[in-house]
């Protein structure tokens, strides 16, 4: 029913020559009869985000037939636990990591460990560098605000006031949508930007900032929020505020509230972050990279807008959606 | 109820003034200072401020920090620390959603309510029977808090409540919001409860001097456990304003909403060491940590300044009175 999604248009990049090939001696380590076992990481078990990477994760252990073990923080994005993870990890040694940092920088020492250990690492969702990785496979977060953007930019006939709502201003993928949001109004020269400000990816937070920010703008055409948990709380406060209808709000990420403020008429447009994919993704690449195949460097999922045109071909929660095969997603653009 | 017109009373000062003491008094009145200085300075600085809509918006801001805050107040009041208030509010956050959402309105504000009260009571039990100091039993419920809310939630969110459910959190009673009540009535009757009952003189007298409440035949025990399950409750209530305002629940709720509870208490001018301040502190508190926010995104300021600009702003608010009280108080002592 959402098969439409797969003939998007896949991106593969390709960086650099200094990657991934330091695990070398352990191709071929599938198939010697020993079920390889993969150390899975995740950032929290508290957001839906990481859940749905762990069901994907789980589909491609099954599917592949490896051994999947879950490693989470017990404290959300907690960087001093993920390190002790890790090196906890390396001392058990499984065949592969399939990894995402809870912070991009503060985990390259850990990573630089494994590196030496000879474990291969699979980075995930948010891009490592300065580590010796198989392959990234992920979103590339500017590109998706950045055409998300544009399409709603373009619906408002290129111009009109617009507000951003910005993520955690330190996390690297709050820096990337902020970005590909500016390249986007430059784009637009009608488009005219009241204010930015950051909502802490979060609800409550998102929509508090919202209600201020309502106090001094009685127009706003459209609201570009940084993740969909944002959008849907703004969403909120401009129904509650009685200004619902007047006011186009996009967010990222494809979340379950967000498909269904879409198919309501509440909100605009979404854009499809789907951990799932990464995770399933990801987990295939490392087994491929253990059964000797050669990988990519970089694996760029493609962008799918979600908005009142397609809502209702959509599944719900991304797991449920279906997964760009291997063939798709790394076809050359 | 008994009125506490007693013992406790003849060891305050003659020349007392709404039931204070003038170094007492000079606190509150510092306070309140602060707050009208921020409100000065944002009505001049911005036009957008000194509107009804935004004075009401930025109570209706204060509200669920307050309801939080409140009966942490009680437990700083005795000299302790509740850290799971966060985490409780969290945990009935989930519980409540969950059965509102499966048809069971009542129910599951019942649970709610009931799961907070007893982490409290056990909290109380833990400080005052087995004797662990509150900073680790509540640190450890903080835990246990989070750890059931995952086991329950298993990384699922939970949105959509009935309109009738929350009115509690975005309905108007006329021009005054419904949480904004709520926080009134909940300032009326803690206050009341500190001041005018054997309970509340009780409260102060333990965190004055524990030693001497003990010999003085105060039932001490009990009223640390009747402390902390009060911040427990009052942390599950808050929890169903916040999911009533933001139309979701999920596990980490109440954790960001930690350190500022703790902040609003002590911005209220109560002090750390127990014995000294009061819930009408913790709502001027409040209202100062979101001012502050207000202030800062009606004026537009950048989004990385922000955490600095907090941060000198909460500084400053205490700092005035610090040097104030200290000249004041040597006058007086």
């Amino acid at each position: 029913m959402l098969l439409n999604r797969r003939q998007f248009a896949t991106a593969t990049m390709s960086v650099g020559a200094a990657t991934a090939l330091g695990a070398l001696p352990f191709a071929g380590a599938i198939g010697q009869g020993k079920k390889a076992t993969i150390a899975f990481f995740v950032k929290n078990v508290t957001n839906p985000f990481w859940k749905a990477c762990r069901i994907g994760a789980e589909k491609a252990g099954k599917e592949f037939n490896v051994t999947l073990e879950v490693v989470a923080p017990t404290k959300p994005d907690n960087i001093e636990e993920q390190t002790r993870l890790v090196e906890d990890w390396i001392v058990k040694k499984p065949d592969a990591f399939v990894f995402v940092p809870v912070d991009y920088k503060a985990l390259v020492p850990s990573i630089q460990k494994a590196n030496k250990a000879g474990i291969p690492i699979v980075n995930y969702n948010n891009i490592m560098t300065d580590i010796e990785k198989v392959t990234f496979i992920g979103s590339d977060d500017e590109y998706l605000e950045y055409e998300i953007c544009k399409s709603l930019f373009k619906s408002m006939n290129g111009k009109g006031k617009v507000v951003h709502i910005d993520g955690v201003p330190a996390a690297i993928t709050a820096q990337n949508r902020k970005k590909g949001f500016e390249r986007a109004v430059k784009d637009f020269p009608g488009i005219e930007v009241l204010a930015s400000q950051p909502g802490q990816y979060r609800r409550l937070p998102a929509q508090q900032v919202f209600e201020n920010l309502m106090q001094r703008f009685p127009e706003i055409d459209a609201v570009v929020s940084a993740n969909d948990d944002m959008a849907v709380g703004i969403v909120e406060a401009l129904h509650a505020a009685g200004r619902g209808g007047k006011t186009k709000v996009i967010g990222i990420d494809g979340i379950p509230d967000a498909i269904q403020a879409i198919a309501e008429g509440k909100m605009y447009a979404t854009v499809d972050f789907s951990g799932h994919d990464q995770a399933y993704l990801a987990v295939q690449a490392a087994v491929r990279h253990l059964k000797g195949e050669k990988i990519p460097p970089l694996v760029m999922l493609p962008v799918f807008i979600i908005d009142k045109g397609n809502v209702g071909t959509v599944a719900r929660t991304p797991e449920e959606r279906k997964v760009p095969s291997w063939e798709q997603a790394t076809r050359k653009a | 109820m008994t009125v506490g017109t007693g013992t406790a009373r003849v060891t305050l000062s003659q020349r007392e003034f709404l039931g204070l003491s003038p170094d007492r008094l000079f606190v509150v009145v510092s306070r309140v200072t602060a707050l009208v200085a921020l409100c000065v300075a944002l009505a001049v600085f911005t036009p957008y401020f000194l509107t009804w809509s935004n004075i009401i918006n930025v109570l209706r801001h204060a509200a669920p920090l307050f309801l939080m805050s409140a009966g942490l107040t009680l437990v700083v009041l005795t000299g302790g620390i509740d850290l799971s208030v966060g985490a409780v509010l969290g945990l009935a956050a989930c519980i409540a959603a969950s059965l509102i959402t499966s048809g069971f309105p009542v129910f599951g504000v019942v649970a709610a309510l009931a799961v907070g009260l007893s982490c409290g009571l056990v909290n109380g039990l833990l400080v005052a029977y087995a004797r662990i100091p509150s900073f680790i039993a509540t640190y450890g419920m903080l835990w246990i808090a989070n750890g059931l809310a995952y086991v329950f939630m298993k990384g699922e969110v939970i949105y959509g409540l009935p309109a009738p459910f929350r009115v509690i959190g975005t309905g108007f009673a006329g021009p005054i919001p419904v949480p904004v009540l709520i926080m009134i009535g909940t300032i009326i009757v803690l206050h009341v409860v500190l001041h005018r009952t054997r309970m509340g003189r009780g409260i102060y007298a333990i965190g004055g001097n524990p030693v001497a409440a003990r010999l003085s035949g105060m039932p001490v025990q009990r009223r640390l456990v009747f402390v902390y399950a009060m911040s427990g409750l009052m942390a599950s209530f808050a929890a169903l304003v916040v999911i009533a305002r933001t139309n979701a629940a999920d596990v980490s709720l109440g954790e960001e909403q930690l350190l500022p509870a703790i902040a609003a208490v002590c911005l209220g001018g109560t002090s750390l060491f127990g014995g000294v301040g009061g819930v009408a502190g913790t709502a001027v508190g409040s209202l100062i940590l979101a001012l502050v926010l207000n202030g800062m995104n009606l004026l537009g300021v950048k989004t990385f300044w922000q955490a600095g600009v907090l941060g000198v702003i909460i500084l400053l608010s205490v700092m005035a009175d610090q040097l104030v009280g200290r000249r004041i108080n040597r006058g007086t002592t």
